[in-house]
Protein backbone atom coordinates (compact mmCIF):
# COMPACT_ATOMS: atom_id res chain seq x y z
CA UNK A 1 0.00 0.00 0.00
CA UNK A 2 1.37 3.17 -1.28
CA UNK A 3 1.92 6.24 1.21
CA UNK A 4 -1.22 8.67 0.69
CA UNK A 5 0.44 11.30 3.01
CA UNK A 6 1.73 14.82 1.87
CA UNK A 7 4.32 13.67 -0.47
CA UNK A 8 6.16 17.18 -0.26
CA UNK A 9 8.30 19.08 1.86
CA UNK A 10 7.20 17.95 5.66
CA UNK A 11 8.29 21.56 7.10
CA UNK A 12 5.64 23.36 5.44
CA UNK A 13 3.29 20.42 6.60
CA UNK A 14 4.42 21.38 10.32
CA UNK A 15 4.34 24.83 9.56
CA UNK A 16 0.66 24.86 8.63
CA UNK A 17 -0.32 22.85 11.09
CA UNK A 18 0.68 25.28 14.16
CA UNK A 19 -1.07 27.89 11.73
CA UNK A 20 -4.54 26.71 12.47
CA UNK A 21 -7.11 28.14 9.22
CA UNK A 22 -8.82 30.83 11.09
CA UNK A 23 -8.82 34.28 8.59
CA UNK A 24 -6.41 37.31 8.37
CA UNK A 25 -9.23 39.30 9.47
CA UNK A 26 -8.30 39.39 13.40
CA UNK A 27 -4.11 39.61 12.55
CA UNK A 28 -2.44 42.60 11.17
CA UNK A 29 -4.52 45.16 8.81
CA UNK A 30 -2.38 43.03 5.90
CA UNK A 31 -4.80 41.57 3.88
CA UNK A 32 -8.60 40.58 4.02
CA UNK A 33 -8.00 39.44 0.32
CA UNK A 34 -5.00 36.93 1.89
CA UNK A 35 -5.61 34.16 3.46
CA UNK A 36 -3.32 31.81 5.50
CA UNK A 37 -4.85 28.43 4.54
CA UNK A 38 -2.29 27.12 1.90
CA UNK A 39 -3.86 23.87 1.94
CA UNK A 40 -6.16 23.28 -1.26
CA UNK A 41 -8.54 20.60 0.58
CA UNK A 42 -9.53 23.49 3.14
CA UNK A 43 -10.99 26.08 0.48
CA UNK A 44 -14.44 26.63 0.74
CA UNK A 45 -16.75 29.35 -0.20
CA UNK A 46 -15.48 30.93 2.99
CA UNK A 47 -12.25 31.71 1.04
CA UNK A 48 -13.38 32.55 -2.11
CA UNK A 49 -12.21 35.33 -3.83
CA UNK A 50 -8.92 35.37 -1.71
CA UNK A 51 -5.73 34.48 -2.32
CA UNK A 52 -3.32 32.27 -1.15
CA UNK A 53 0.24 31.14 -0.92
CA UNK A 54 2.57 28.22 -2.12
CA UNK A 55 5.92 27.98 -0.81
CA UNK A 56 8.24 28.18 -3.73
CA UNK A 57 9.69 24.88 -2.62
CA UNK A 58 6.24 23.29 -3.30
CA UNK A 59 6.30 25.35 -6.79
CA UNK A 60 9.44 23.90 -7.73
CA UNK A 61 8.67 20.13 -6.86
CA UNK A 62 4.47 20.26 -8.36
CA UNK A 63 4.40 22.89 -11.09
CA UNK A 64 8.28 21.85 -13.25
CA UNK A 65 5.92 22.56 -16.50
CA UNK A 66 2.78 23.49 -16.00
CA UNK A 67 2.32 27.20 -14.84
CA UNK A 68 1.47 30.14 -17.20
CA UNK A 69 5.25 32.39 -18.13
CA UNK A 70 3.79 35.73 -16.64
CA UNK A 71 2.64 33.79 -14.03
CA UNK A 72 5.94 32.41 -13.56
CA UNK A 73 7.31 36.40 -13.95
CA UNK A 74 5.43 37.10 -11.50
CA UNK A 75 6.47 34.76 -9.16
CA UNK A 76 9.93 35.87 -9.32
CA UNK A 77 9.20 39.59 -9.23
CA UNK A 78 7.01 39.04 -5.79
CA UNK A 79 9.44 36.28 -4.53
CA UNK A 80 6.39 34.39 -3.82
CA UNK A 81 3.49 32.62 -5.53
CA UNK A 82 -0.20 33.18 -4.34
CA UNK A 83 -3.50 31.88 -6.65
CA UNK A 84 -6.54 32.87 -6.14
CA UNK A 85 -9.47 30.72 -5.09
CA UNK A 86 -12.21 31.17 -7.46
CA UNK A 87 -16.38 28.99 -8.01
CA UNK A 88 -14.77 27.23 -10.77
CA UNK A 89 -12.01 25.32 -8.96
CA UNK A 90 -13.86 25.18 -5.47
CA UNK A 91 -16.39 23.03 -7.17
CA UNK A 92 -13.75 21.09 -9.22
CA UNK A 93 -12.67 20.62 -6.18
CA UNK A 94 -16.16 19.36 -4.56
CA UNK A 95 -16.33 16.59 -7.02
CA UNK A 96 -13.41 15.38 -6.70
CA UNK A 97 -13.65 14.57 -3.12
CA UNK A 98 -16.86 13.60 -3.54
CA UNK A 99 -16.59 11.41 -6.19
CA UNK A 100 -16.21 7.35 -5.88
CA UNK A 101 -12.77 5.78 -7.22
CA UNK A 102 -13.92 2.58 -8.33
CA UNK A 103 -16.88 3.55 -11.13
CA UNK A 104 -14.78 5.05 -14.19
CA UNK A 105 -13.04 8.10 -14.31
CA UNK A 106 -15.06 11.31 -14.81
CA UNK A 107 -14.13 13.67 -17.34
CA UNK A 108 -13.69 17.43 -16.22
CA UNK A 109 -13.68 20.43 -19.42
CA UNK A 110 -12.44 23.60 -17.97
CA UNK A 111 -13.88 26.15 -20.77
CA UNK A 112 -13.87 30.16 -20.61
CA UNK A 113 -13.58 33.24 -23.03
CA UNK A 114 -9.56 33.99 -23.37
CA UNK A 115 -7.67 35.06 -20.43
CA UNK A 116 -10.25 34.37 -17.54
CA UNK A 117 -7.95 31.73 -15.38
CA UNK A 118 -8.62 28.22 -16.94
CA UNK A 119 -4.60 27.24 -16.86
CA UNK A 120 -4.58 28.49 -13.28
CA UNK A 121 -7.86 26.66 -12.09
CA UNK A 122 -5.94 23.39 -13.78
CA UNK A 123 -2.85 24.32 -11.75
CA UNK A 124 -4.99 24.30 -8.74
CA UNK A 125 -6.57 21.24 -9.09
CA UNK A 126 -2.56 19.56 -9.81
CA UNK A 127 -1.83 21.48 -6.55
CA UNK A 128 -4.85 20.21 -4.66
CA UNK A 129 -4.01 16.71 -5.89
CA UNK A 130 -0.26 16.46 -5.19
CA UNK A 131 -0.63 17.76 -2.03
CA UNK A 132 -3.65 14.61 -1.44
CA UNK A 133 -0.38 12.44 -2.85
CA UNK A 134 -2.12 11.25 -5.70
CA UNK A 135 0.43 10.50 -8.95
CA UNK A 136 -0.19 13.79 -11.17
CA UNK A 137 0.48 13.54 -14.92
CA UNK A 138 0.22 17.42 -16.26
CA UNK A 139 0.82 18.06 -19.77
CA UNK A 140 1.45 21.55 -19.45
CA UNK A 141 0.13 22.67 -23.27
CA UNK A 142 -0.92 19.89 -25.74
CA UNK A 143 -0.99 22.29 -27.93
CA UNK A 144 3.04 22.08 -28.09
CA UNK A 145 2.88 18.63 -29.76
CA UNK A 146 1.39 19.10 -32.76
CA UNK A 147 3.19 22.44 -33.95
CA UNK A 148 6.61 23.74 -34.03
CA UNK A 149 8.26 19.90 -34.13
CA UNK A 150 12.23 20.25 -35.39
CA UNK A 151 12.41 16.84 -35.66
CA UNK A 152 10.09 13.54 -36.74
CA UNK A 153 11.17 10.12 -36.65
CA UNK A 154 8.90 7.29 -37.59
CA UNK A 155 8.40 5.39 -34.68
CA UNK A 156 10.07 1.85 -34.80
CA UNK A 157 7.17 0.44 -32.85
CA UNK A 158 4.38 1.24 -35.84
CA UNK A 159 5.49 2.38 -39.42
CA UNK A 160 2.56 4.47 -39.84
CA UNK A 161 3.36 6.76 -36.86
CA UNK A 162 5.63 9.73 -36.37
CA UNK A 163 8.15 9.89 -33.24
CA UNK A 164 8.85 13.85 -31.09
CA UNK A 165 11.97 12.93 -29.27
CA UNK A 166 12.41 16.76 -28.33
CA UNK A 167 9.46 17.42 -26.71
CA UNK A 168 8.79 13.74 -25.25
CA UNK A 169 12.08 13.75 -23.74
CA UNK A 170 11.21 17.30 -22.42
CA UNK A 171 7.79 16.21 -20.96
CA UNK A 172 9.66 12.96 -19.31
CA UNK A 173 12.36 15.07 -17.56
CA UNK A 174 9.49 17.27 -15.66
CA UNK A 175 6.94 14.57 -15.05
CA UNK A 176 10.34 12.66 -13.49
CA UNK A 177 10.95 15.98 -11.21
CA UNK A 178 7.15 15.83 -10.06
CA UNK A 179 6.42 12.34 -9.27
CA UNK A 180 9.30 11.17 -7.82
CA UNK A 181 8.63 8.60 -5.09
CA UNK A 182 5.80 7.06 -7.05
CA UNK A 183 8.50 6.09 -10.37
CA UNK A 184 10.32 4.03 -7.54
CA UNK A 185 7.23 2.07 -6.34
CA UNK A 186 5.40 1.53 -9.38
CA UNK A 187 6.19 -1.76 -10.94
CA UNK A 188 6.14 -2.88 -14.89
CA UNK A 189 4.25 -5.80 -16.07
CA UNK A 190 5.69 -6.62 -18.68
CA UNK A 191 8.43 -7.21 -20.68
CA UNK A 192 9.43 -4.16 -22.89
CA UNK A 193 12.02 -4.00 -26.26
CA UNK A 194 13.54 -1.04 -27.00
CA UNK A 195 15.22 -1.76 -30.36
CA UNK A 196 17.47 -4.73 -30.91
CA UNK A 197 19.66 -4.77 -27.71
CA UNK A 198 17.77 -3.00 -24.63
CA UNK A 199 15.08 -3.85 -22.48
CA UNK A 200 13.32 -3.54 -19.41
CA UNK A 201 12.15 -6.85 -17.71
CA UNK A 202 9.34 -7.64 -15.82
CA UNK A 203 8.90 -6.23 -12.50
CA UNK A 204 11.27 -3.16 -12.33
CA UNK A 205 10.03 0.20 -11.41
CA UNK A 206 9.10 2.70 -13.97
CA UNK A 207 11.94 4.77 -13.13
CA UNK A 208 13.95 2.64 -15.10
CA UNK A 209 11.44 3.22 -18.45
CA UNK A 210 11.84 7.27 -17.74
CA UNK A 211 15.62 6.78 -17.37
CA UNK A 212 15.80 4.68 -20.93
CA UNK A 213 13.32 7.37 -21.90
CA UNK A 214 15.91 10.27 -21.39
CA UNK A 215 19.11 8.54 -22.47
CA UNK A 216 17.87 7.21 -25.65
CA UNK A 217 16.04 10.26 -27.04
CA UNK A 218 15.09 8.20 -30.39
CA UNK A 219 12.90 6.04 -28.27
CA UNK A 220 11.46 8.71 -26.17
CA UNK A 221 7.68 8.67 -27.52
CA UNK A 222 7.54 4.70 -27.01
CA UNK A 223 8.73 5.51 -23.26
CA UNK A 224 5.94 8.03 -22.57
CA UNK A 225 3.34 5.02 -24.42
CA UNK A 226 4.82 2.59 -22.10
CA UNK A 227 4.14 5.04 -18.60
CA UNK A 228 0.95 6.09 -20.10
CA UNK A 229 -0.03 2.28 -20.34
CA UNK A 230 1.49 1.22 -16.68
CA UNK A 231 -0.39 3.65 -15.04
CA UNK A 232 -3.83 3.10 -17.06
CA UNK A 233 -3.47 -0.48 -16.18
CA UNK A 234 -2.46 -0.29 -12.40
CA UNK A 235 -4.70 2.14 -11.52
CA UNK A 236 -7.95 0.35 -10.35
CA UNK A 237 -6.21 -1.54 -8.06
CA UNK A 238 -5.97 1.59 -5.80
CA UNK A 239 -2.79 1.80 -4.69
CA UNK A 240 -2.73 5.15 -5.93
CA UNK A 241 -4.78 7.60 -7.54
CA UNK A 242 -4.11 8.99 -11.07
CA UNK A 243 -4.98 12.91 -12.17
CA UNK A 244 -4.79 13.37 -15.81
CA UNK A 245 -4.49 16.91 -16.33
CA UNK A 246 -4.18 18.28 -19.92
CA UNK A 247 -4.27 21.80 -20.84
CA UNK A 248 -5.24 22.69 -24.16
CA UNK A 249 -7.11 19.04 -24.74
CA UNK A 250 -8.27 20.66 -28.10
CA UNK A 251 -5.14 20.14 -29.70
CA UNK A 252 -5.65 16.16 -29.77
CA UNK A 253 -8.84 16.50 -32.08
CA UNK A 254 -8.51 18.95 -35.45
CA UNK A 255 -5.71 19.51 -37.57
CA UNK A 256 -1.62 19.90 -36.98
CA UNK A 257 0.61 22.21 -38.34
CA UNK A 258 3.62 19.61 -38.96
CA UNK A 259 3.88 17.99 -42.85
CA UNK A 260 5.84 14.81 -43.61
CA UNK A 261 9.03 15.21 -45.62
CA UNK A 262 6.63 14.72 -49.36
CA UNK A 263 4.94 17.76 -47.36
CA UNK A 264 1.87 16.40 -47.00
CA UNK A 265 -0.16 17.42 -43.81
CA UNK A 266 -0.25 15.03 -40.89
CA UNK A 267 -3.14 14.56 -39.01
CA UNK A 268 -2.87 13.80 -35.33
CA UNK A 269 -3.34 10.14 -35.50
CA UNK A 270 -0.11 9.99 -36.69
CA UNK A 271 1.87 11.19 -33.67
CA UNK A 272 2.50 8.34 -31.12
CA UNK A 273 2.27 11.18 -28.39
CA UNK A 274 -1.05 12.24 -29.53
CA UNK A 275 -2.20 8.55 -30.18
CA UNK A 276 -1.56 7.49 -26.43
CA UNK A 277 -2.95 10.47 -25.03
CA UNK A 278 -6.03 10.18 -26.59
CA UNK A 279 -5.98 6.22 -25.41
CA UNK A 280 -5.42 8.12 -21.83
CA UNK A 281 -7.91 10.65 -21.90
CA UNK A 282 -11.00 7.82 -22.72
CA UNK A 283 -13.38 6.74 -19.63
CA UNK A 284 -12.46 3.10 -19.21
CA UNK A 285 -10.05 2.93 -16.29
CA UNK A 286 -11.25 3.74 -13.01
CA UNK A 287 -9.44 4.95 -9.44
CA UNK A 288 -9.01 8.60 -10.59
CA UNK A 289 -9.86 11.71 -12.65
CA UNK A 290 -9.24 13.12 -15.93
CA UNK A 291 -9.46 17.16 -15.79
CA UNK A 292 -8.96 19.22 -18.97
CA UNK A 293 -8.87 22.69 -20.34
CA UNK A 294 -9.74 24.64 -23.72
CA UNK A 295 -7.30 26.67 -24.78
CA UNK A 296 -8.15 28.91 -28.34
CA UNK A 297 -4.96 30.71 -27.51
CA UNK A 298 -2.53 27.95 -29.01
CA UNK A 299 -4.92 26.29 -31.63
CA UNK A 300 -5.05 26.21 -34.84
CA UNK A 301 -7.28 26.93 -37.36
CA UNK A 302 -10.16 27.92 -35.34
CA UNK A 303 -11.57 31.29 -35.32
CA UNK A 304 -10.38 34.12 -32.22
CA UNK A 305 -14.26 34.05 -31.15
CA UNK A 306 -14.51 30.24 -30.31
CA UNK A 307 -14.51 29.25 -27.00
CA UNK A 308 -17.37 26.41 -26.38
CA UNK A 309 -16.27 23.16 -26.24
CA UNK A 310 -18.66 22.48 -29.37
CA UNK A 311 -16.50 24.85 -31.67
CA UNK A 312 -13.24 23.98 -30.15
CA UNK A 313 -12.80 19.87 -30.13
CA UNK A 314 -14.85 20.07 -33.56
CA UNK A 315 -17.35 16.62 -33.55
CA UNK A 316 -14.65 13.95 -33.57
CA UNK A 317 -13.90 15.69 -30.17
CA UNK A 318 -16.76 15.87 -28.74
CA UNK A 319 -18.07 12.65 -29.45
CA UNK A 320 -14.70 11.22 -28.18
CA UNK A 321 -14.96 13.40 -24.75
CA UNK A 322 -18.70 12.69 -24.93
CA UNK A 323 -19.73 11.96 -21.39
CA UNK A 324 -17.99 15.14 -19.45
CA UNK A 325 -18.58 17.88 -16.50
CA UNK A 326 -18.23 21.14 -18.68
CA UNK A 327 -16.74 23.64 -15.49
CA UNK A 328 -17.27 27.58 -17.51
CA UNK A 329 -15.05 30.19 -15.87
CA UNK A 330 -16.18 33.67 -15.74
CA UNK A 331 -14.21 36.93 -15.77
CA UNK A 332 -13.64 38.63 -12.08
CA UNK A 333 -16.26 39.11 -10.07
CA UNK A 334 -16.42 42.72 -8.83
CA UNK A 335 -15.08 40.86 -5.22
CA UNK A 336 -12.03 39.24 -6.82
CA UNK A 337 -11.50 42.55 -8.78
CA UNK A 338 -11.09 44.19 -5.56
CA UNK A 339 -8.98 41.21 -4.30
CA UNK A 340 -6.63 41.81 -7.06
CA UNK A 341 -6.72 45.15 -7.33
CA UNK A 342 -5.65 45.31 -3.59
CA UNK A 343 -3.15 42.75 -3.93
CA UNK A 344 -1.30 44.46 -6.75
CA UNK A 345 -1.07 47.85 -4.73
CA UNK A 346 0.00 45.35 -1.66
CA UNK A 347 3.09 43.80 -3.58
CA UNK A 348 3.68 47.60 -5.10
CA UNK A 349 3.51 46.46 -8.79
CA UNK A 350 0.88 49.57 -9.64
CA UNK A 351 2.87 52.34 -9.07
CA UNK A 352 1.72 55.34 -10.55
CA UNK A 353 0.08 57.85 -8.10
CA UNK A 354 -3.31 58.00 -10.10
CA UNK A 355 -3.69 53.61 -9.79
CA UNK A 356 -3.75 54.72 -5.98
CA UNK A 357 -6.98 56.65 -6.50
CA UNK A 358 -11.21 55.55 -7.32
CA UNK A 359 -10.82 57.01 -10.50
CA UNK A 360 -7.54 55.33 -11.54
CA UNK A 361 -9.69 52.12 -10.06
CA UNK A 362 -12.68 52.62 -12.03
CA UNK A 363 -10.23 53.19 -15.44
CA UNK A 364 -8.95 50.29 -15.00
CA UNK A 365 -11.97 48.00 -14.34
CA UNK A 366 -13.58 49.66 -17.28
CA UNK A 367 -10.51 48.89 -19.51
CA UNK A 368 -10.16 45.72 -18.46
CA UNK A 369 -13.29 44.45 -18.39
CA UNK A 370 -12.76 42.57 -15.22
CA UNK A 371 -10.49 40.35 -17.24
CA UNK A 372 -7.59 38.42 -15.61
CA UNK A 373 -5.44 38.88 -18.38
CA UNK A 374 -6.68 42.34 -19.54
CA UNK A 375 -5.67 43.34 -15.92
CA UNK A 376 -2.52 42.25 -15.73
CA UNK A 377 -1.44 43.43 -18.76
CA UNK A 378 -2.82 47.07 -17.92
CA UNK A 379 -0.81 47.08 -14.68
CA UNK A 380 2.26 45.79 -15.94
CA UNK A 381 3.36 49.05 -17.45
CA UNK A 382 1.59 51.32 -14.91
CA UNK B 1 -2.90 78.80 -26.54
CA UNK B 2 -1.35 79.61 -30.24
CA UNK B 3 -4.08 79.08 -32.53
CA UNK B 4 -2.65 78.11 -35.79
CA UNK B 5 -4.21 80.23 -37.87
CA UNK B 6 -2.63 79.87 -41.17
CA UNK B 7 -2.94 76.32 -41.87
CA UNK B 8 -5.88 75.18 -39.84
CA UNK B 9 -8.89 74.64 -42.17
CA UNK B 10 -11.22 75.15 -39.35
CA UNK B 11 -13.68 78.09 -39.02
CA UNK B 12 -12.80 80.25 -36.25
CA UNK B 13 -16.04 79.40 -34.65
CA UNK B 14 -15.06 76.28 -33.65
CA UNK B 15 -14.00 75.50 -29.70
CA UNK B 16 -10.81 73.22 -28.54
CA UNK B 17 -12.37 69.88 -26.85
CA UNK B 18 -11.63 69.79 -23.46
CA UNK B 19 -10.87 66.19 -22.34
CA UNK B 20 -10.48 66.34 -18.70
CA UNK B 21 -14.43 65.90 -16.40
CA UNK B 22 -13.22 68.17 -13.70
CA UNK B 23 -14.61 71.72 -15.20
CA UNK B 24 -17.71 69.78 -15.92
CA UNK B 25 -17.88 69.09 -12.83
CA UNK B 26 -17.38 72.29 -11.23
CA UNK B 27 -20.64 73.30 -9.59
CA UNK B 28 -21.99 76.43 -10.79
CA UNK B 29 -20.85 78.95 -8.01
CA UNK B 30 -17.63 77.85 -8.03
CA UNK B 31 -16.85 79.04 -11.34
CA UNK B 32 -15.17 82.65 -12.42
CA UNK B 33 -16.77 85.27 -15.08
CA UNK B 34 -14.74 83.89 -17.44
CA UNK B 35 -15.38 80.25 -16.79
CA UNK B 36 -19.23 80.57 -17.08
CA UNK B 37 -18.99 82.82 -20.16
CA UNK B 38 -16.85 79.59 -21.63
CA UNK B 39 -19.54 77.52 -20.23
CA UNK B 40 -22.09 79.79 -22.48
CA UNK B 41 -20.16 79.32 -25.31
CA UNK B 42 -19.43 76.00 -25.93
CA UNK B 43 -23.48 75.27 -25.72
CA UNK B 44 -23.59 77.20 -29.03
CA UNK B 45 -20.42 76.78 -30.77
CA UNK B 46 -19.30 73.82 -32.71
CA UNK B 47 -16.40 71.84 -31.56
CA UNK B 48 -13.25 70.82 -33.82
CA UNK B 49 -12.82 66.76 -33.78
CA UNK B 50 -10.32 65.64 -30.95
CA UNK B 51 -6.25 64.68 -32.36
CA UNK B 52 -6.12 61.01 -32.08
CA UNK B 53 -3.10 61.82 -29.12
CA UNK B 54 -5.59 63.23 -26.96
CA UNK B 55 -6.71 60.81 -24.06
CA UNK B 56 -9.19 61.76 -20.86
CA UNK B 57 -7.57 58.55 -19.32
CA UNK B 58 -5.92 59.38 -15.87
CA UNK B 59 -2.89 57.55 -16.49
CA UNK B 60 -1.91 59.98 -19.93
CA UNK B 61 1.62 61.35 -19.86
CA UNK B 62 2.14 63.93 -22.54
CA UNK B 63 6.02 63.04 -22.43
CA UNK B 64 5.71 59.71 -22.33
CA UNK B 65 3.30 60.22 -25.23
CA UNK B 66 5.95 62.20 -27.21
CA UNK B 67 8.29 59.58 -26.85
CA UNK B 68 6.36 56.87 -27.80
CA UNK B 69 5.95 59.27 -31.31
CA UNK B 70 9.50 59.76 -32.01
CA UNK B 71 10.23 55.83 -30.91
CA UNK B 72 7.36 55.01 -34.09
CA UNK B 73 8.30 54.14 -37.29
CA UNK B 74 6.39 54.48 -40.32
CA UNK B 75 2.79 55.01 -38.62
CA UNK B 76 3.46 51.75 -36.26
CA UNK B 77 1.57 53.51 -33.06
CA UNK B 78 0.75 50.08 -31.87
CA UNK B 79 3.76 48.68 -31.77
CA UNK B 80 5.41 51.66 -30.70
CA UNK B 81 3.39 52.13 -27.64
CA UNK B 82 3.14 48.02 -26.35
CA UNK B 83 7.63 48.68 -26.88
CA UNK B 84 7.01 51.62 -24.38
CA UNK B 85 4.27 49.69 -21.78
CA UNK B 86 7.08 46.61 -22.45
CA UNK B 87 10.65 49.01 -21.06
CA UNK B 88 7.98 50.77 -18.80
CA UNK B 89 7.69 47.32 -17.06
CA UNK B 90 10.84 45.75 -17.33
CA UNK B 91 12.38 49.04 -15.81
CA UNK B 92 9.61 48.59 -12.85
CA UNK B 93 10.08 44.28 -12.56
CA UNK B 94 14.24 44.92 -12.43
CA UNK B 95 13.67 47.80 -9.49
CA UNK B 96 11.26 46.08 -7.80
CA UNK B 97 13.51 42.83 -7.47
CA UNK B 98 16.43 45.32 -6.12
CA UNK B 99 13.78 46.08 -3.67
CA UNK B 100 12.87 43.28 -2.63
CA UNK B 101 16.47 41.71 -1.60
CA UNK B 102 17.52 44.98 -0.39
CA UNK B 103 17.69 45.22 3.65
CA UNK B 104 15.49 47.60 5.42
CA UNK B 105 17.35 50.83 5.36
CA UNK B 106 18.42 51.15 2.47
CA UNK B 107 14.55 50.21 0.85
CA UNK B 108 13.71 54.48 0.83
CA UNK B 109 16.07 54.83 -1.40
CA UNK B 110 15.54 52.49 -4.32
CA UNK B 111 12.96 54.26 -6.84
CA UNK B 112 10.16 51.94 -7.96
CA UNK B 113 8.02 54.04 -10.40
CA UNK B 114 9.24 54.05 -13.59
CA UNK B 115 7.76 57.03 -14.75
CA UNK B 116 9.55 59.01 -12.04
CA UNK B 117 12.61 56.83 -13.52
CA UNK B 118 11.77 58.17 -17.05
CA UNK B 119 11.10 61.58 -16.16
CA UNK B 120 14.80 61.91 -14.08
CA UNK B 121 16.47 60.43 -16.79
CA UNK B 122 15.06 62.99 -19.36
CA UNK B 123 16.17 65.53 -17.44
CA UNK B 124 19.72 64.28 -16.68
CA UNK B 125 20.12 63.56 -20.22
CA UNK B 126 18.99 67.14 -21.83
CA UNK B 127 22.46 69.52 -22.38
CA UNK B 128 22.61 72.82 -21.20
CA UNK B 129 23.80 74.73 -24.22
CA UNK B 130 23.94 73.24 -27.57
CA UNK B 131 26.18 74.53 -30.95
CA UNK B 132 25.27 75.73 -33.97
CA UNK B 133 27.06 76.49 -37.24
CA UNK B 134 27.33 79.89 -38.57
CA UNK B 135 28.86 80.84 -41.19
CA UNK B 136 31.07 84.33 -40.91
CA UNK B 137 33.58 85.51 -44.11
CA UNK B 138 33.32 82.07 -46.17
CA UNK B 139 34.25 79.90 -43.18
CA UNK B 140 32.12 77.94 -40.48
CA UNK B 141 32.07 78.29 -36.90
CA UNK B 142 30.39 75.89 -34.45
CA UNK B 143 28.78 78.73 -32.38
CA UNK B 144 27.57 77.93 -28.23
CA UNK B 145 23.79 78.90 -27.97
CA UNK B 146 21.39 78.79 -25.34
CA UNK B 147 18.76 76.00 -26.21
CA UNK B 148 15.15 76.15 -26.14
CA UNK B 149 12.85 74.07 -23.37
CA UNK B 150 11.80 71.88 -26.36
CA UNK B 151 15.08 71.72 -28.18
CA UNK B 152 16.44 69.91 -25.00
CA UNK B 153 13.89 67.73 -24.79
CA UNK B 154 14.20 66.44 -28.02
CA UNK B 155 17.72 66.33 -28.10
CA UNK B 156 17.81 64.01 -25.18
CA UNK B 157 15.37 62.01 -26.26
CA UNK B 158 16.48 61.86 -29.75
CA UNK B 159 19.99 60.65 -28.11
CA UNK B 160 18.31 57.60 -26.16
CA UNK B 161 16.39 56.33 -29.11
CA UNK B 162 19.33 56.35 -31.49
CA UNK B 163 21.60 55.32 -28.65
CA UNK B 164 19.27 51.88 -28.36
CA UNK B 165 18.82 51.07 -31.92
CA UNK B 166 22.41 51.44 -32.54
CA UNK B 167 24.80 50.30 -30.03
CA UNK B 168 22.77 46.70 -29.01
CA UNK B 169 23.61 42.95 -29.81
CA UNK B 170 21.52 41.64 -32.42
CA UNK B 171 19.44 39.64 -30.17
CA UNK B 172 18.76 42.34 -27.56
CA UNK B 173 15.23 43.67 -27.67
CA UNK B 174 14.47 47.32 -27.45
CA UNK B 175 12.40 47.14 -24.19
CA UNK B 176 15.56 45.25 -22.52
CA UNK B 177 18.26 48.05 -24.05
CA UNK B 178 15.96 50.98 -23.51
CA UNK B 179 15.26 49.92 -19.49
CA UNK B 180 19.11 49.54 -19.45
CA UNK B 181 19.78 52.67 -20.51
CA UNK B 182 16.91 54.74 -18.94
CA UNK B 183 18.45 53.36 -15.67
CA UNK B 184 22.16 54.42 -16.20
CA UNK B 185 20.66 58.01 -17.21
CA UNK B 186 18.86 57.77 -13.68
CA UNK B 187 22.10 57.37 -11.79
CA UNK B 188 24.01 59.70 -14.31
CA UNK B 189 26.04 57.16 -15.93
CA UNK B 190 25.98 55.88 -19.13
CA UNK B 191 26.69 56.78 -22.88
CA UNK B 192 23.76 59.29 -22.86
CA UNK B 193 25.23 61.01 -20.36
CA UNK B 194 28.52 60.88 -21.69
CA UNK B 195 27.41 62.34 -25.18
CA UNK B 196 25.71 65.38 -23.26
CA UNK B 197 28.97 66.26 -21.26
CA UNK B 198 31.22 65.79 -24.90
CA UNK B 199 28.69 68.46 -26.05
CA UNK B 200 29.17 70.77 -23.30
CA UNK B 201 32.93 70.48 -23.15
CA UNK B 202 32.65 71.21 -27.29
CA UNK B 203 30.64 74.46 -26.20
CA UNK B 204 33.06 75.49 -23.23
CA UNK B 205 36.11 74.87 -26.22
CA UNK B 206 34.71 77.23 -28.77
CA UNK B 207 33.92 80.02 -26.08
CA UNK B 208 35.41 82.05 -28.36
CA UNK B 209 32.99 82.60 -30.92
CA UNK B 210 30.37 83.03 -28.70
CA UNK B 211 29.96 86.21 -29.61
CA UNK B 212 29.19 85.27 -33.17
CA UNK B 213 26.07 85.17 -32.25
CA UNK B 214 23.72 87.99 -33.22
CA UNK B 215 20.25 86.70 -31.19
Amino acid sequence: QLDHGCALHAAARDGLSSVSSRDVLAERPRAVFHTSESDPAKHTEQHEGRLYNIPLEEVKAVFPHGLPHRFQQQIQTFNEARLMVRKPALELLACLKGSNFAHPAVRYVIYGERGTGKTMTLCHVVHYCSRQGWLVLHIPDAHLWVKNCKELLQSSYNKDRLDQPLQASAWLKNFKTSNERFLQEIKTQKKYMWGKRESTEEGRPLREVVEQGLARVRSASDAVGVVLRELKQQSHRGSFRLLVAVDGVNALWGRTALSKEDKSPVSPEELTLVHNLRKMVMNDWSGGAIVTTLSQTGSLFKPSSAYTPQELLGKEGFDALDPFVPIPVPNYSPREFESCYGYYLERKWLQHEKAHTEDGKAELRFLSGSNPRQLERLAGPL
Amino acid sequence: RIMPVRWSRYNPNYLEPEPKKEPYQKPLEERTEEEREQMDLKTVRPIKAAPPTMSSSVFNDPLISKFTNMMMKSGNKVLARSLMSQTLEAIKRKQLEKYHKAPENEKETIECNPYVIFHQALKNCQPIIGLSNITKGGKTYQVPIPLTDNRKRFLAMKWLITECRENKHRRTMMPEKLSQELLLAFNNEGPVIKKKHVLHKMAEANRAYAHFRWW
